[in-house]
């Protein structure tokens, strides 16, 4: 299947089941809990009434005011993060049917359109488990600081506007720019694993999130100023040479950002560095 | 980090990581103040990225068309129906244009004219171009510029974050006007361990309570359970009752999700079928069977009216005049008459979210959409010192061409690094950005408030600083431990309380936190958004008594030790209730209609009893709100109608077309 | 930076690179080559200048063969040019098992094209390592107990030794000898595969390709040499794989003749021509 294939498949399967929901039904919600880190983890089911409209998270809320799950057993309120629910603050992320994307723009219409389909709830499965569905995505921010992902300006006095900008570079950019931190290309990347322990996480792969980050920063004017240093984070162990161009990446993005571009454009950018590392470095 | 805290060194501590926040935070830390930035969520996760539209401010082309900073003023003050402070309005406002200079600096990808200049947007209440963008998520960029700057700032070791915290109480010490807040206690929202934490300022940013309202706009975060504690606390709260709902925005299942006004601002119209009950499909409705709302009642500003007027007419038409689409509350806001590609480059990020969420393409159907709450314009009380700029007599009037009264460099509005800008009636606890009560009056422009937040954050940001440097108090590393314990103690019997509630449960559904947190959002939203009558907010007051009397009994439904996420949420619902408290009962005591709060009761603007801002206080001993009313700060700009020149009243002249200003 | 970080930086960005290097330059270029000298056991009947008196389309395909065989076992620096192979193959093998099991794959979850390829990238790398130490064992080595029949290859007698060794004995098929004809087939496959997917995606490693549409044109580019190799190795397999042993043996003995006549040395006998001696006896 290629990719514009999957979309179309994806996006028409949705459609479909959109089209076909039956109103007033009940979705059985398949839950993976988890108390704690190093807790094991369990199944719990809940049968929830749809109304109209019903996303997993108004389900979600709808078992923490009831939580009895489908054996009539009480438990507690499933534990998630949520902040927006509008999909661009990326808290809300976790795998829905197994895969990873957000729950708040995840309609039930599109994915259990029948009296008593099933849902599956899972946390994202590359980033420790705090309770629940909550994970500590702590990794993911740590590798903006890795490649140092900001425009080192000078200071917050007035100094007049910044670099000018042709409107196509800024296109370009803003694409880059709505990265909103979620993780999906990395939960969905088969290169990007599981690292708890926070000493390995500068030699593990860094993941298409923070790459794409470093060529936005690099494309700016004077973003690129920490160029060398960013391209320095990438060229070694856990950088953009780790990279299996699976390509899962950009099929999961929810912002639909140019993740594999920007890898291609990070590898150029890496081998040029290392040519002029090599005629041109001090070191 | 926070352990290899220097015992002896003056910190501030910022609450909330928005973009009042993080600009507190990059100002503070530039110069040179550790700062201790505490957020219940990842920062890059605040509210602050929902923002979609843009950020105000005079700019070159605006001004050669005769605009100005003063124009950017007196049009905050019109929008705010004369209720904001008029001195930080007016520095707001001159900062403005330096902001952009500034965030266009830090990288913010602000849309590009063919010349590459920064592109600039129309936008409610003003006949300019003086809206930047960036796409159709301007906040998420401002916001993620701020992140930035702080993760720089952490790494270099200047600022401790702190995420996953959520602020409890603020620790005040003295009583009445030497109350002198010196720090907070905070609960780690992982592992549930309650801390007191020392800090020579406390500075909130924590944003707007849109969740007293059941679903609204605002982010699940948004519970005003922040500002409701330090009101608890002590401080005091401003215009409770200015709550702003939006005119567009999409009904949802679990909330309502905003359509930005740049949706109206890029052409998009609002109407319904001119034929009450019409079932046809809007695109089978031609053109003369179709009722353009706001065009018609408002042929001048059309469809770009301020936000509170649009949000009324559009509830007129469906509540009172039952003209909405099918009957539902609901009407249309259709794009489909402009081009799909254009669409795509201006407003791509909203008309994608509508797509996700409702399953239409907003690019070939009309939205349906209805009106939410959006916007606490009343936050905490703050005060500030005038700056340079004292007319003899307010400026009355002004328009387009006039000659402009002031300049535009800082200090005129207020004084740059006064203590107590920005400073609540609690000594060293300042609120900043939605949280602070100074800047909107009764309703707020569409596009000001990013700008609020930040230039809270960046001008009385060097307040703190010289507050905490110059203000010549004790430092507080030197206090007695004894006030930080009992603090936390307080916190931690509170917090032990509800844990118990788990285990001696009756079960009983009226005792549940999540029913409350419904019952309060339906009763806030029906008695004290829209439209508000008297009986109506005493029916609403009398219910909030009834749910404060569950929740003093309420039972948790997790008694977990690690991670308890009820547990926050339902200590934020009997924040919530108080909040709401105050909210109905300033809404019942303001017997007129200004800006967004309207009572049909009481339909004309009151300027002789009522040109006050509304300030609560908590009392302690009733656990209720008294509220008074004290004058508005004001002496630069003269009271004035604001209509927007509405066909039926009598409206001023119209103002001339600005040329070139397509 | 510390020094010692820094120079691990650069070893690592120099060992990931080489590593991509090395699958093109000079394995990938040895690819071509041999498949297309392999693969004239199928299309070598089209080169009239092999010996054609009296010879038919396939003795003009076993004799191009031959000669082919022979050229290359006469290049001077032979055995530097195998060790440098050698070492290639075993770098990008070692490196490449080793970056591998650092992934975890899921295409259980994400069922894209690209993923599968990624999957399979690693699949074909772990079973082309397998196909090519067999391979290069039981021909060039000699590890005639690996060979169902025992066959030894020889390069003067190259198609029907070759030919005896997958189909496991000297005539036809045995049960044995068509699982490892299947085997070949197989690994050519994966091999073919490997090295087209490993081109493609060498192009992002480089920066070569950046651009969606660019990533595409040379995927349509890199799948059409896929095809082409795909087609040689094929055509070698099936080639070898139904070669008549007969009469393979009676073409290369004619070249051999030739070849005893113009070179003065003493012809070194091969066991396996010994053996079909014996068999033609």
């Amino acid at each position: 299947m290629s990719e514009a294939e999957a979309y179309a498949y994806d996006a028409e399967m949705r459609k479909a089941n959109r089209a076909k929901a039956v109103a007033g039904r009940s979705v059985i919600f398949k839950i993976k809990r988890c108390d704690g880190p190093n807790k094991p983890s369990r199944w719990e089911s809940f049968k929830v009434p749809i109304e109209e409209g019903a996303n997993v998270i108004s389900s979600l809320n709808w078992i923490a005011a009831n939580p009895v799950t489908v054996d009539g057993k009480k438990t507690t309120p499933v534990v998630w993060e949520s902040s927006c629910l509008e999909e661009v603050c990326g808290a809300c992320t976790m795998l829905i049917n197994g895969r990873v994307r957000q729950s708040c723009s995840c309609l039930i219409n599109e994915y259990a359109p029948r009296e008593g389909d099933v849902m599956t709830l899972e946390p994202m499965s590359k980033f420790p488990v705090i309770r629940d569905l909550w994970v500590d995505r702590a990794r993911l921010f740590h590798n903006l600081t890795r490649i140092k992902a900001w425009v080192p300006i000078d200071g917050t006095y007035n100094m007049g506007p910044g670099p000018k900008e042709s409107h196509d570079h800024q296109q370009m950019r803003y694409a880059l720019s709505e990265c909103m931190s979620c993780g999906c290309c990395l939960d969905a990347c088969p290169q990007f694993t599981k690292q708890e322990d926070e000493s390995k996480w500068d030699s593990s792969f860094i993941g298409a999130h923070a790459i794409s980050q470093a060529r936005y920063f690099n494309e700016h004017d004077t973003g690129k100023q920490l160029k060398a240093d960013r391209m320095d984070a990438l060229s070694g162990a856990g950088g953009i040479n780790d990279c299996g161009n699976a390509q899962n990446c950009v099929k999961v993005c929810p912002k639909g950002i140019p993740l594999t571009e920007s890898i291609g454009a990070i590898g150029r950018s890496a081998t040029i560095h290392a040519i002029k590392q090599f005629f041109q470095g001090k070191k | 980090m926070a352990d290899e805290k220097r015992a002896d060194e003056k910190r501030v501590i910022v609450v909330g990581g928005g973009l009042a926040g993080l600009a507190a935070t990059i100002r503070i830390a530039e110069a040179g103040m550790p700062v201790d930035l505490f957020s219940m969520v990842p920062v890059k996760r605040s509210h602050s990225v929902c923002a979609q539209g843009g950020i105000n401010a005079c700019n070159e082309v605006a001004r050669q068309q005769g605009y100005s900073e003063y124009q950017h003023f007196d049009e905050t003050l019109i929008g705010g129906d004369f209720l904001n402070d008029q001195h930080p309005v007016l520095e707001m406002t001159n900062w403005a244009p330096k902001i952009i200079d500034l965030l266009d600096r830090m990288g913010v990808p602000f849309n590009r004219s063919n010349e590459g200049f920064r592109d600039l947007r129309l936008f409610g209440g003003s006949l300019f171009k003086r809206t930047h963008f960036s796409g159709a998520t301007t906040g998420q960029q401002l916001l993620y510029a701020l992140d930035e700057q702080t993760r720089r700032f952490a790494a270099e070791g200047k600022v401790n974050k702190k995420e996953f915290w959520e602020f409890l109480w603020p620790i005040v010490e003295g009583a009445g006007e030497n109350a002198r807040c010196v720090g907070i206690v905070a609960q780690d929202m992982r592992t549930m361990q309650i801390q007191s934490f020392r800090a020579d300022a406390v500075v909130m940013a924590t944003g707007g309570c849109g969740l007293v309202f059941g679903k609204s706009t605002n982010s699940v975060i948004c519970t005003g359970g922040a500002a409701s504690r330090c009101y608890q606390a002590g401080a005091w709260y401003g215009n409770a009752e200015m709550i702003q709902v939006h005119p567009t925005a999409i009904p949802g299942a679990d909330k309502c999700r905003l359509m930005s006004e740049s949706a109206r601002g890029e052409g998009g119209r609002v109407w319904v079928p001119a034929k009450k009950g019409d079932t046809r499909k809007p695109r089978d409705i031609p053109e003369n069977e179709r009722y353009y709302i706001l065009e018609e009642r408002y042929p001048k500003y059309g469809n770009l009216v301020p936000r509170d007027i649009a949000t009324r007419e559009i509830f007129d038409v469906c509540v009172n005049e039952g003209m909405g689409i099918n009957g539902t509350n609901q009407v249309y806001l259709d794009l489909t008459h402009m081009d799909p590609d254009y669409l795509t480059e201006k407003l791509g990020g909203i008309l994608d979210i509508y797509e996700k969420f409702v399953g239409d393409d907003p690019r070939f159907t009309p939205m349906r959409i209805f009106p939410a709450v959006h916007y606490s314009m009343g936050g905490l009380w703050t005060t500030y010192t005038p700056g340079e700029y004292q007319p003899d007599s307010p400026i009355s009037g002004f328009k387009p061409g006039d000659p402009i009264p002031v300049g535009n460099e800082p200090g005129m509005g207020m004084e740059v690094g006064a203590h107590n800008n920005a400073m609540t009636n609690i000594t060293g606890l300042y609120a900043f950005g939605e949280v602070n009560f100074a800047y909107h009056g009764a309703t707020r422009l569409g596009a000001n408030a990013l700008l609020s937040c930040i230039f809270d954050g960046l001008c009385n940001g060097v307040s703190v600083v010289n507050f905490v440097r110059e203000g010549g108090h004790q430092p507080v590393f030197e206090l007695d431990q004894a006030v930080f314990d009992a603090a936390t103690k307080q916190e931690q019997d509170k917090h032990d309380k509800l844990l118990d509630s788990t285990s001696s449960g009756t079960g009983d559904r009226k005792l549940n936190p999540y029913q409350i947190a419904f019952e309060l959002g339906e009763e806030m939203n029906a008695a004290s958004t829209v439209v508000k009558t008297g009986p109506r907010l005493e029916k609403c007051l009398s219910k909030l008594d009834e749910l404060k009397e569950r929740y003093s009994k309420v039972e948790l439904g997790d008694g977990a030790m690690w991670t308890n996420q009820s547990l926050s949420f339902t200590r934020a619902v009997g924040d919530m209730i108080i909040i709401g408290e105050a909210i109905a009962k300033a809404g019942l005591l303001r017997e007129e209609s200004r800006g967004s709060h309207y009572r049909t009761d009481f339909p004309e603007r009151n300027d002789d009893k009522f040109w006050k801002a509304s300030v609560a206080k908590f009392n302690k001993d009733s656990g209720k709100s008294d509220i008074e009313f004290v004058d508005v700060k004001a002496g630069l700009v003269k009271l004035r109608p604001r209509d927007y020149g509405k066909t039926e009243s009598n409206a001023a002249p119209a103002q001339k077309e600005p040329v070139g200003a397509s | 930076m510390s020094e010692n970080a820094d120079s691990m930086q650069t070893r690592h960005f120099l060992l990931r690179r080489l590593h991509s290097l090395t699958g093109i330059v000079p394995i990938g270029v040895f690819l071509i080559v041999h498949l297309t000298t392999n693969s004239t056991i199928a299309w070598g009947g089209l080169n009239t200048r092999a010996q054609s008196e009296g010879f038919g389309w396939m003795d003009r395909a076993i004799a191009t063969f031959q000669h082919e065989v022979s050229f290359i076992n006469n290049m001077p620096l032979l055995l530097l040019i195998e060790v440098t192979l050698w070492s290639a193959i075993g770098f990008h093998s070692i490196l490449g098992v080793y970056y591998a099991i650092s992934g975890k794959g899921n295409t259980g979850a994400y069922k894209y094209s690209s993923n599968f390829r990624y999957a399979l990238q690693r699949i074909t790398g772990y079973f082309g390592i397998f196909f090519i130490f067999y391979h290069v064992a039981t021909l060039r080595w000699g590890w005639t107990w690996l060979v169902p029949g025992g066959t030894q290859w020889s390069h003067e007698a190259a198609s029907s030794t070759f030919a005896a060794a997958i189909q496991g004995s000297t005539d036809g098929f045995t049960a044995v000898g068509f699982l490892v004809a299947c085997f070949y087939f197989l690994g050519v496959s994966a091999l073919v595969f490997h090295f087209a997917n490993g081109l493609w995606t060498a192009a992002i490693t480089w920066g070569i390709t950046i651009s969606r549409p660019a990533q595409k044109r040379w995927g349509v580019i890199c799948a059409g040499l896929g095809a082409g190799l795909m087609l040689m190795a094929w055509a070698s397999v099936i080639g070898f794989a139904t070669l008549d042993y007969e009469q393979a043996s009676a073409v290369e003995k004619t070249m051999h003749g030739e070849q005893i006549h113009l070179n003065t040395d003493e012809p070194t006998e091969a066991v396996t021509l010994t053996e079909s001696k014996e068999i033609d006896g």
